[in-house]
C-alpha cells in the first residue's frame, strides 16, 4: 500500500475530525442535535477559497477568518432558534443546511451547481494534524472547566441547570458558535484539499454523516470522536470498490448502533491519564482477587 | 388572472399530494413525538414499486397502484418494528429515533442506488396528456386525478379517525400515550396501525409523484418538503398538515411561476425557518408549557 | 424583616386559576412552611418565585427587589435556590459532579481563560473543588462522591439535591416536599438536617410538605393554601387550632 494513499486517508479523516470535534461539543456535551453543520462547512469552504483565490490571503488567516464568519452566522441562527424545543431546533438546522446548499447552487459567482475548480492545494497532512491537535486541546480544556460542566448540565437537565444558576441560552449559543467555527475550518481545509468545491458536497447526507460519527464514537467523549472519525472515514476509503454500498452500510449500521449500543464506541468514557490509571488499578485489583471498588465513573 | 388561477390549480394538485405525505408525518408525530425522516424513503419506494408493478409485472394500473400502496404499508410497519420499536422499549430519548430514522432513510435510498441504479425512470403514460377545460383554465388530467385521489384518501382518513373505534384509540393515544395504555388501549397496535396508514398513503403519494415527475432514488429528499408542510401546519395536527401542504403547494407553484423555478425548493426552506422563528407550533399546533 | 414578599400573586392557566391573589411574607432567618391539599398551588408558587412560570398578576419582592418574571438563572444567582418534588438531579452524573457543577458561580474565569488555562483559572478550579468537597462532607455525602446520582438511595438523593442547592450560597432555600416518600425515622433525620444547616449557611427556608410532624416541628410560620388561595396563616399552634384549616385539610395525616 502506497504511503501517499495512507496520508490521503488520514488527511481526509483529519478534516472530518475537525467538524466532528465541533459537533461533539454541541451534541455530545451540550445535547443538541444538528443536521445542518455541513452548511457551516460550505460557508467557510467558499469564503476561505474566495479569500485565498480572489484576495490572495495566506491560508491560515483565511481559515481563521472563515471560522469567525461561521461563528457569526451561527450566532444569528442561534438567537433565532435556540429557544425552540429540541426537535424544532433540529429541524431548523436541517432547513438551514439545505438552504445554504440551495443558495450556493444558484450563486454563479461561486460556480453554482457545476462547482468551482482551481482552488490552491494548501491542505497537507501536517497542517491538518497540527490544527486538530490544537482543536482537541482547546476542546478538552473547555470541557474540563466550569464552562464545560455547565454545558453538560444543560444536556442532562435543562430546568435543573437554570435553577442552579446556569444561563442555558448563553451556553447553548457558545456551544453552537464554537461548533460552527470548527466545522467552518474543516470546510476550509476541505476546499483547499479537494481544490474543488461543489454545493452538493455539503448536503444533508454530509451533515448526517457527521452526527453519525459523533454518536458512533460515543456522546460526551472526545477520544470517541477521534476514534470514530478515523474509523468511519478510513473504512469506506479502504473499501472503495464497494463505494456504492458505503452509504447503505452507513445507514444500516446507524440503525443497528441506535438499537444495540447507542452509547457508542467509548460509551462516554475518555482516554485521559487519570482514567487510564483507574483502569489499570482496577485490573490489578481484579488479578489480586480484591473486591472491586464501588462502581463509579461516567456512563452515558 | 386566469394565469393566476392556473397556478392556483397546479399548486392545489401538488399540495394535495404533499398532504398525503404530510399526514403520514403528522400521525407518527402525534403519537410518538418524533419526526419520522424515513417516511421520504418509503414514499420513494412507493414510486418504484408502482413503476415495477406496472412495467415489469404488467399489472393494470389500479392493481399496480393499490399494490404499491400495500407494499409500502407493509414496509412502514417493518421499519417501525425494526428501527423504532427497540428504541421505544428502552425508552430512548426522541433524538435517537431521529437518528435511526435518518439511518433508515440513507439505507433505503442507497440500497436502491446500489442495486437498481440511479437512473431516472418514467412512468408509462396512463392518462392522456390533453388537458380538460374548465372555464378559462385548463387542468391537466393527471393533476385532476391527483387531486381527486388525494381528496378521497384524506376524506376516508378523517372518517376513520373520527368514527371508528381504532380511530378514537389513535386520538386517545395521540393525546396521552401512557394514560391510553392504562385505559386498556393496545398502544402497540395503535402504533402499528398509524405506521400502516402512513405507509399506505406514502405509497399512493409516491406513485402519483412518480407519475407527475419521474422516479429516482432521491425522491425522498424532495418529500422532506411535505415534512416542512407538516411543521408549517403544526406537527401533530392532521388538518394542519393538510392546510400546510396545500398552502405550500400553492406558494411553491406561484414562486416558480412568477419568479424562477430555481427558487422553488429554496422557498420551502425559507418558509420553514420563518415558521420556526415566528410561530414554532405552526398554524394549528398546540403550545405547551413545561411542568416543573 | 422579610426576605421574600408575595404581593397579590396570581397565576392562571387558560381558565384555571392555579394561584389567586396570594399575599405572604417569608421572614428572614426563619423556617416557614407552605401547606395545603394536593393541587392547591404550592409548587406553582415555587415555580413563580423561581421564574419557571410567568406571573399572571402580582409581584414577588426578594430582599427589597422586584424579581417578578426574572429569568430563572438570574433568580438563582440573586440568592434563591430550590429542590424539586420529583427530584431533578443530574441523574447520570456522579454525586461529586452534581455539586461541583453547581459551584460554578463561585468562579468567574472566562471561556478564553479556560482554554489557555491561566493561573487564575487553575486557582479558581482548585477552590471550586475544595468547596464541593466541603459541602459533601457537611452533608454526609463525601464517602459516596463517586457514585452515580441515580444509584443513590432515595433519601440520599434528596440530601444531594439540597447540597447542590447550597452550592450557590443562597439566602433563601425553597424545599419542595423534601420528606416525600420518607419513613418517620428519615423524616426526623431530615428535620435535624434542616435545623442544622439553617444557621450554618445563614439561610431562610420555605418548605412545602405534607408531613405534618415535619412542618409543625420546625416551622415558625405557616401559610395554608387551598384552591390557589390563602386559607390561613400563622404559627403552628394557630394553624392547628384554626377551624377552617381543620375542616379543609388537617386531621387526615398525622
Amino acid at each position: 500500500m502506497d504511503l501517499n494513499y495512507i496520508f490521503g486517508i488520514l488527511t481526509l479523516a483529519g478534516i472530518n475530525l475537525m467538524s466532528v470535534l465541533g459537533l461533539s461539543l454541541l451534541t455530545g456535551f451540550t445535547g443538541m442535535f444538528s443536521f445542518g453543520h455541513a452548511g457551516f462547512m460550505a460557508i467557510v469552504g467558499y469564503t476561505s477559497a474566495m479569500m485565498t483565490v480572489k484576495f490572495g490571503l495566506p491560508f491560515i488567516p483565511a481559515l481563521l477568518i472563515g471560522g469567525l464568519i461561521a461563528a457569526l452566522v451561527s450566532s444569528i441562527i442561534g438567537k433565532l432558534t435556540l429557544n425552540l424545543k429540541g426537535d424544532y431546533f433540529c429541524i431548523a438546522t436541517l432547513g438551514f443546511g439545505e438552504a445554504i446548499r440551495l443558495i450556493l447552487d444558484n450563486v454563479q459567482y461561486f460556480g453554482g451547481a457545476r462547482g468551482w475548480p482551481g482552488i490552491p492545494h494548501h491542505t497537507q497532512l501536517l497542517n491538518v494534524v497540527i490544527i486538530n491537535i490544537v482543536a482537541i486541546i482547546v476542546l478538552a480544556n473547555i470541557v474540563r472547566s466550569k464552562h464545560g460542566r455547565n454545558m453538560i448540565a444543560v444536556r442532562e437537565e435543562e430546568l435543573a441547570s437554570q435553577i442552579v444558576g446556569i444561563n442555558v441560552f448563553k451556553y447553548k449559543l457558545i456551544s453552537l458558535m464554537i461548533s460552527a467555527a470548527y466545522a467552518g475550518i474543516a470546510g476550509g481545509l476541505m476546499a483547499h484539499y479537494m481544490t474543488f468545491l461543489q454545493p452538493k458536497m455539503f448536503s444533508l447526507v454530509k451533515s448526517t454523516e457527521l452526527t453519525i460519527i459523533v454518536i458512533f464514537g460515543g456522546l460526551g467523549s472526545i477520544s470517541g470522536s477521534v476514534l470514530g472519525a478515523l474509523v468511519l472515514t478510513s473504512l469506506p476509503e479502504i473499501l472503495r470498490t464497494f463505494s456504492e454500498w458505503r452509504l447503505v452500510i452507513y445507514g444500516l449500521s446507524v440503525v443497528i448502533i441506535m438499537i444495540t449500543r447507542p452509547s457508542g464506541l467509548m460509551g462516554g468514557y475518555e482516554f485521559t491519564p487519570s482514567s487510564m490509571k483507574k483502569l489499570f488499578a482496577r485490573m490489578k485489583n481484579k488479578n489480586k482477587g480484591l473486591p472491586n471498588q464501588m462502581e463509579g465513573g461516567k456512563t452515558v | 388572472m386566469s394565469q393566476f388561477l392556473q397556478q392556483l390549480i397546479n399548486g392545489l394538485s401538488i399540495g394535495s399530494v404533499y398532504a398525503l405525505m404530510a399526514v403520514g408525518y403528522s400521525l407518527v408525530y402525534s403519537i410518538m413525538n418524533f419526526s419520522n425522516f424515513a417516511h421520504g424513503g418509503v414514499i420513494m419506494l412507493g414510486a418504484y414499486f408502482g413503476y415495477y408493478y406496472l412495467t415489469a409485472a404488467g399489472l393494470p394500473f389500479p392493481a399496480a397502484f393499490i399494490g404499491a400502496a400495500l407494499t409500502t404499508c407493509l414496509l412502514a410497519v417493518i421499519i417501525e418494528r425494526g428501527a423504532y420499536k427497540p428504541l421505544r422499549e428502552r425508552k430512548a430519548p426522541f433524538l435517537y429515533f431521529i437518528i435511526s430514522a435518518m439511518g433508515t432513510s440513507i439505507f433505503l435510498e442507497n440500497m436502491v442506488i446500489a442495486t437498481i441504479g440511479p437512473t431516472f425512470r418514467t412512468y408509462p403514460e396512463i392518462l392522456s396528456r390533453t388537458p380538460i377545460q374548465i372555464g378559462s383554465v385548463s387542468v391537466g388530467r393527471l393533476d385532476l386525478t391527483m387531486f381527486i385521489i388525494s381528496a378521497i384518501c384524506l376524506a376516508l382518513l378523517v372518517f376513520f379517525i373520527d368514527h371508528t373505534k381504532m380511530g378514537k384509540a389513535i386520538q386517545a393515544t395521540a393525546y396521552n400515550i401512557k394514560a391510553s395504555a392504562l385505559m386498556g388501549i393496545n398502544t402497540d397496535l395503535v402504533i402499528i396501525v398509524v405506521f400502516a396508514l402512513g405507509g399506505f398513503f406514502a405509497g399512493i403519494a409516491g406513485v402519483l409523484f412518480g407519475m407527475k415527475y419521474t422516479v429516482y432514488p432521491q425522491i425522498g429528499i424532495i418529500t422532506n418538503k411535505s415534512f416542512i408542510a407538516a411543521v408549517f401546519g403544526g406537527l401533530g395536527s392532521l388538518p394542519g398538515a393538510v392546510i400546510g401542504s396545500i398552502l405550500l403547494g400553492i406558494i411553491e407553484t406561484i414562486t416558480s411561476g412568477y419568479f424562477s423555478s430555481q427558487y422553488r425548493d429554496l422557498i420551502a426552506f425559507v418558509l420553514l425557518i420563518a415558521v420556526l422563528v415566528f410561530r414554532p407550533s405552526g398554524l394549528m399546533g398546540k403550545v405547551t408549557e413545561d411542568k416543573a | 424583616m422579610n426576605i421574600l414578599e408575595l404581593k397579590n400573586l396570581t397565576k392562571t392557566f387558560g381558565g384555571l386559576t392555579a394561584v389567586g391573589n396570594v399575599d405572604f411574607e417569608v421572614p428572614k432567618d426563619g423556617i416557614s412552611g407552605l401547606i395545603g391539599p394536593n393541587g392547591a398551588g404550592k409548587t406553582t408558587i415555587f415555580n413563580l418565585i423561581t421564574g419557571v412560570y410567568k406571573v399572571t398578576d402580582g409581584r414577588i419582592i426578594f430582599k427589597g427587589q422586584d424579581i417578578t418574571n426574572m429569568e430563572p438563572y438570574k433568580i438563582a444567582g440573586s440568592g434563591i435556590t430550590r429542590t424539586f418534588q420529583n427530584i431533578r438531579l443530574f441523574k447520570k452524573l456522579t454525586v461529586y459532579e452534581n455539586v461541583l457543577t453547581a459551584c460554578h458561580a463561585n468562579a468567574n474565569y472566562s471561556l478564553l481563560e479556560s482554554v489557555v488555562r491561566t493561573i487564575k483559572c487553575r486557582k479558581q478550579e482548585k477552590e471550586l473543588k475544595e468547596k464541593a468537597d466541603n459541602l459533601l462532607e457537611i452533608m454526609g455525602l463525601y464517602d459516596r462522591k463517586d457514585l452515580i446520582a441515580n444509584n443513590l438511595p432515595y433519601g440520599l438523593q434528596r440530601r444531594l439535591e439540597i447540597a447542590r442547592a447550597l452550592a450557590l450560597n443562597p439566602e433563601l432555600l425553597l424545599l419542595d416536599e423534601p420528606a416525600a416518600g420518607m419513613n418517620p425515622d428519615e423524616t426526623v433525620q431530615l428535620m435535624t438536617l434542616i435545623a442544622e444547616i439553617r444557621p450554618k449557611f445563614n439561610l431562610s427556608v420555605l418548605i412545602i410538605d405534607h408531613h405534618m410532624d415535619l412542618i409543625m416541628g420546625i416551622c415558625e410560620k405557616i401559610m395554608v393554601l387551598n384552591f390557589g388561595c390563602k386559607l390561613a396563616e400563622g404559627t403552628p399552634q394557630e394553624i392547628q387550632n384554626n377551624p377552617k384549616v381543620v375542616e379543609a385539610y388537617l386531621g387526615v395525616e398525622g
